[in-house]
């Protein structure tokens, strides 16, 4: 998940695929079964599998682009055909400033709501504190990877899909039917992004998009010492020297992959002091950092946003690696179980999916892209919403598919690993 | 010629001779210490009073000035402080914080100051020790630590703003306590045991005595602790719920790692004016309140030496 | 005969708070530090009787921490920075606190009060106005060309350790001035005088007399801020977003707010205390000593 361009981002809103936080304490049963050894234990315990086949939080598989997966009924979803409900307040819960208001009031006026909007600093402090009863939201966001906490914890309701005529009708084929949630029965999705980079066309003088592989100019910006960072999150990072060597399994659970990984980006801090932050879609076009790891939103938010005046939208330059070498991502939309009002959040969810929603939300506020059919590179360059040479940028649903690349759930371990390496590196040491 | 010699005229001394006379004059005051002093003070002072200028830039750059504009306050529809949102909260949960934290600590503080002073049974070192603790203890530590408790066993408490307020009073009881402490030494026993031998039972003798002598003391570590409260970022962002529960130093901490807009710049210079008004109330109401006690023209030191903790 | 139980009694509401929010919650990090992690939020589960403790998470902070682990090099580089911190903060410190409170005469309340002003004034506004001058457009850099010490802007905000020191010195040593302050101000000016009387040059008077005496004020003020350093993670963040120049505190921030495990974060919380507790109680011992020698003396 990213911020919102106009948020303002701290240590504390990072977007994040495992980003936890010690929230609320989960009274769930889920975690029976885990014995408090007196003992001298490292490792977070690992809920079990049938099969003995790797599995997430709660036991749920794995999701990955190419193994589809089709979460269980916790319950079953409202009925169809119900009225929704009016009155008194819904809580949209979501990361700050990440949804035009603008659209939230005209979704109240319609309905006779007043619409309430309660942001969380990470998906999973937010989960944490649904979990702990501190808030009582009716519509969340979620990540595909954070989704099996929400199913396992019950914290997510089943959709009816009745409600969401939109989501067939607008969204790309492959989100409507997604892999890591088969059949759409917990999510629908909001906005989508890769990760490449970014960088000032006026400032670096090699040919990025031309080179053989083009992250390892991180590992050539001797000359850019300083202005050279990274996305501050553990995946991207460490993914990112995975695919450099030409490794694709960037959810491997190979702790030499990763230590080796991590072992490439300490040559970094020599070669051009590298840094860690995500305010890349301000610090590219306001000229404080020069290269920089990016989502492809963000140089969309920074040519709208950003660009200082005198600064030509051409300085800003953007690469995203081919199909099958790209990590592509999105984020979703589901229903809190704690919600009074299941018919008005299924139509909160169809109205999030329409064409105009959508796209003015995108336009207007948001500046990262949602999966509408209507919406490809052509047309976004025409309307002048993306400058030609930033093209590259949009997504289409051919970059989805099962050779694509997804960050996805990992078990405990596979976590525990990659947070140590990232550890290891934020470490500074040698 | 003449008979009588005329008085030679002593030779102008050089301007290096004189220089280096009054760099050796072992009388006058060392010099160097002087410009070194005035140096550390423009040092202190100056990058602050740029930032404020800063704030009235008419354009966003925050290092290349334009012109006079207050666009930043209220000038600009979107950005501004006035018409931003997010920093209108900051400086609402701000002064909320603060002014919770002053109307719990400043109590508290003063009856444990006034325990801790008097008491010399059991215990009363151990709880000198527990007092004294906060005052070193790295913000990180107490940030971690309370925001567990608040997780993990007082979990009726949710982070939020009541949570941010327990935190703050938890660090700033200690100030108050060696504020009112510093000064009950420099009052010593002596009125109240005048006030017992006048026949006051000890209730009178600290409501009608020590109380309204305290009172500049008093004022003093309110003024303290709302600019200790105002001033503090890691205990209100540990235990912030996210956006609505974020105050201004958090708002500038996260705009300092982006590239902000001069209004953060605007939002800071509202919270130092403000705290700063506050600082010298409570300044210039322990100078009319001791003015018969303080040796003369030496208020300031008397403030300042409530921060001597040994 | 209640009197006994008055003076108590007024300290019992301000202990109870102390102990209820700031002792107690030392046992819930404690707690977490030696517990486990539910597996579906990942978030801690503390383990509150101490014979089913898992120690496990101590032991890998240890072991990170010790010579040849991934934390060993930010270790020594926090102690680093704060120790050199310290020392400049000193070397700044120390004159102009001296000047203050035996020198300024008639000018001794005003320049406590620019000297008081900076704690005030909030720590991210200062750093915040650093971090403003330290652009490469900034004044620094503007200023330095036009002095032409540099012939080009320098990168002062791309990762330097001296750029971090800077800001703890900035940021701190307002904390440092004020007990050094006050503790000079309460020497006697009559034992100086003694000392030159008896022949001591400035030099040795102030050696033999003055540093002495002032030696609970260096030690109060070294322990106010060198503690609280220790913890400091906001300010390599803000003046340098670098891995090579992370502190200790960056570690706890990272696992506490990222990664399956926050009980890392809390073990890591428990060493850093026990440390800090330990260079706590040698300011204490060294306190005690210094009070007994200077016990004749009075005035302290």
């Amino acid at each position: 998940m990213m911020h919102h361009p106009k948020e303002r981002p701290g240590s504390l809103s990072r977007r994040g695929f495992l980003l936890r936080s010690a929230g609320a304490a989960a009274a769930l049963s889920g975690a029976g079964g885990l014995l408090a050894a007196c003992g001298n234990s490292t490792s977070v315990p690992q809920a079990t599998g049938t099969g003995g086949e790797l599995v997430g939080p709660g036991g749920l598989p794995l999701a990955r682009p190419d193994k589809r997966v089709t979460l269980p009924l916790w319950e079953d979803p409202i009925e169809s055909g119900l009225e929704p409900e009016t009155g008194g307040t819904f809580t949209v819960y979501n990361y700050p400033a990440y949804f035009y208001k603008k659209l939230l009031k005209e979704f109240g006026a319609k309905y006779d709501v007043e619409v309430q909007y309660t942001p969380f600093d990470n998906i999973n402090s937010g989960l944490a504190r649904l979990a702990s009863g501190a808030v009582q939201p009716d519509v969340m966001e979620i990540t595909p990877d954070t989704l099996d906490i929400g199913v396992a914890g019950k914290l997510i309701k089943p959709l009816n899909l009745d409600y969401i005529p939109n989501l067939q009708k607008n969204i790309w084929p492959q989100l409507v039917d997604p892999f890591y949630d088969g059949g759409s029965q917990y999510t629908v999705p909001y906005t989508c992004y890769a990760t490449g980079i970014a960088w000032r066309t006026d400032k670096i003088t090699e040919d990025i998009a031309g080179m053989e592989q083009p992250w390892d100019i991180f590992w050539e910006s001797q000359a850019y010492k300083g202005k050279v960072a990274l996305l501050s999150e553990n995946r991207e990072t460490i993914g990112m020297a995975l695919l450099r060597k030409g490794i694709t399994d960037i959810n491997t659970e190979d702790a030499t992959l990763v230590n080796q990984a991590v072992s490439d980006l300490k040559e970094l801090y020599g070669v051009c002091n590298i840094k860690v932050d995500d305010i890349q879609y301000q610090s590219v076009p306001e000229g404080s950092s020069w290269l920089h790891q990016a989502w492809s939103g963000d140089m969309i938010a920074g040519y709208i946003y950003y660009l200082p005046k005198g600064t030509p939208a051409s300085a800003l330059g953007y690469w995203k690696a081919e199909h099958g070498k790209v990590p592509v991502q999105n984020d979703c939309f589901a229903i809190c179980s704690t919600t009074k009002k299941p018919v008005l959040s299924h139509i909160f969810l169809n109205y999030l999916l329409d064409n105009g929603v959508a796209y003015e939300n995108f336009v207007d506020f948001n500046g990262y892209q949602p999966p509408l059919n209507e919406i490809d590179p052509e047309s976004l360059v025409k309307d002048g919403v993306v400058p030609e040479h930033l093209a590259n940028s949009v997504l289409t649903d051919a970059d989805l598919g099962t050779d694509s690349l997804q960050y996805g759930t990992l078990t405990s371990k596979g976590q525990q690993l990659w947070e140590d390496g990232y550890s290891n590196f934020l470490a500074g040491g040698s | 010629m003449t008979a009588v010699a005329e008085p030679r005229a002593r030779p102008r001394p050089s301007t290096f001779t004189r220089i280096r006379g009054w760099l050796r004059n072992p009388w006058g005051k060392p010099r160097f210490l002087v410009v070194f002093t005035w140096a550390y003070i423009a040092w202190s002072i100056v990058p602050v009073l740029i930032a404020v200028q800063f704030s009235f830039n008419a354009t966003r750059s925050r290092t290349i000035w334009d012109s006079f504009s207050t666009r930043w306050y209220w000038g600009d529809p979107v950005d501004s402080v006035w018409h931003d949102p997010t920093l209108r909260h900051a400086l609402v949960q701000s002064f909320k914080l603060a002014g919770a934290d002053v109307l719990i600590a400043v109590p508290l503080g003063v009856l444990l100051a006034l325990g801790l002073a008097r008491w010399h049974g059991r215990g009363s070192g151990v709880s000198n020790f527990i007092m004294l603790f906060p005052l070193v203890t790295p913000e990180i530590v107490m940030g971690v630590s309370l925001l567990l408790v608040f997780t993990q066993l007082f979990t009726f408490i949710h982070t939020g703003t009541f949570a941010q307020i327990l935190g703050h009073v938890t660090f700033s009881i200690s100030f108050v306590v060696v504020i009112v402490r510093a000064r009950l030494f420099s009052i010593g026993r002596q009125y109240e045991e005048a006030a017992a031998d006048l026949g006051a039972s000890p209730f009178v003798a600290l409501t009608r005595v020590l109380l309204p002598l305290l009172t500049p003391a008093i004022v003093a570590s309110a003024a303290v602790v709302f600019a200790i409260s105002a001033d503090d970022f890691v205990i209100s962002q540990w235990l912030s719920k996210g956006g609505e529960t974020d105050t201004v130093p958090i708002q500038i901490y996260a705009a300092t790692r982006a590239a902000p807009l001069p209004s953060v710049n605007a939002i800071a210079t509202i919270m130092m004016v403000s705290t700063l008004l506050i600082v010298t109330a409570g300044f210039l109401t322990w100078r009319v309140f001791t003015r018969g006690e303080r040796r003369a023209g030496k208020a300031a030191e008397d403030f300042g030496g409530a921060f001597n903790l040994t | 005969m209640y009197r006994r139980w008055l003076w108590p009694g007024f300290a019992f509401p301000g202990i109870l708070w102390l102990i209820v929010l700031f002792v107690v919650p030392f046992y819930a990090v404690l707690g977490v530090s030696l517990g486990t992690v539910d597996p579906i939020l990942f978030q801690p589960v503390p383990i509150w009787n101490p014979l089913e403790w898992n120690v496990g998470w101590l032991t890998e902070v240890f072991n990170r921490l010790a010579p040849g682990g991934i934390w060993f090099d930010v270790g020594i580089r926090t102690i680093v920075y704060v120790a050199v911190s310290l020392a400049v903060c000193l070397l700044i410190g120390y004159p102009v606190a001296y000047y203050a409170a035996r020198h300024a005469g008639r000018w001794k309340g005003v320049i406590l009060i620019l000297i008081i002003l900076p704690l005030w004034i909030s720590y991210m506004m200062r750093m915040l106005a650093w971090v403003n001058l330290l652009q490469a457009d900034g004044y620094v850099n503007r200023f330095l060309m036009f002095t032409h010490v540099l012939s080009q802007p320098r990168d002062w905000l791309g990762g330097r350790p001296s750029t971090v020191i800077l800001a703890l010195v900035y940021g701190y040593i307002p904390f440092l001035i004020l007990p050094l302050f006050a503790s000079l101000d309460r020497i006697d000016r009559s034992h100086l005088e003694a000392a030159r009387d008896l022949g001591a040059s400035r030099w040795s008077a102030f050696r033999t007399v003055t540093l002495p005496l002032s030696k609970t004020g260096i030690l109060g003020g070294a322990v106010l801020i060198t503690l609280p350093m220790f913890g400091d993670y906001f300010t390599p963040n803000i003046v340098s977003s670098s891995p090579t120049t992370s502190m200790i505190g960056n570690q706890i921030d990272l696992y506490f707010h990222s990664g399956p495990q926050p009980t890392i974060g809390a073990a890591l919380t428990i060493v850093l205390a026990a440390f800090l507790t330990l260079l706590m109680l040698y300011y204490l011992w060294s306190i005690h000593r210094a009070q007994r020698e200077v016990g004749a003396v009075g005035a302290l």
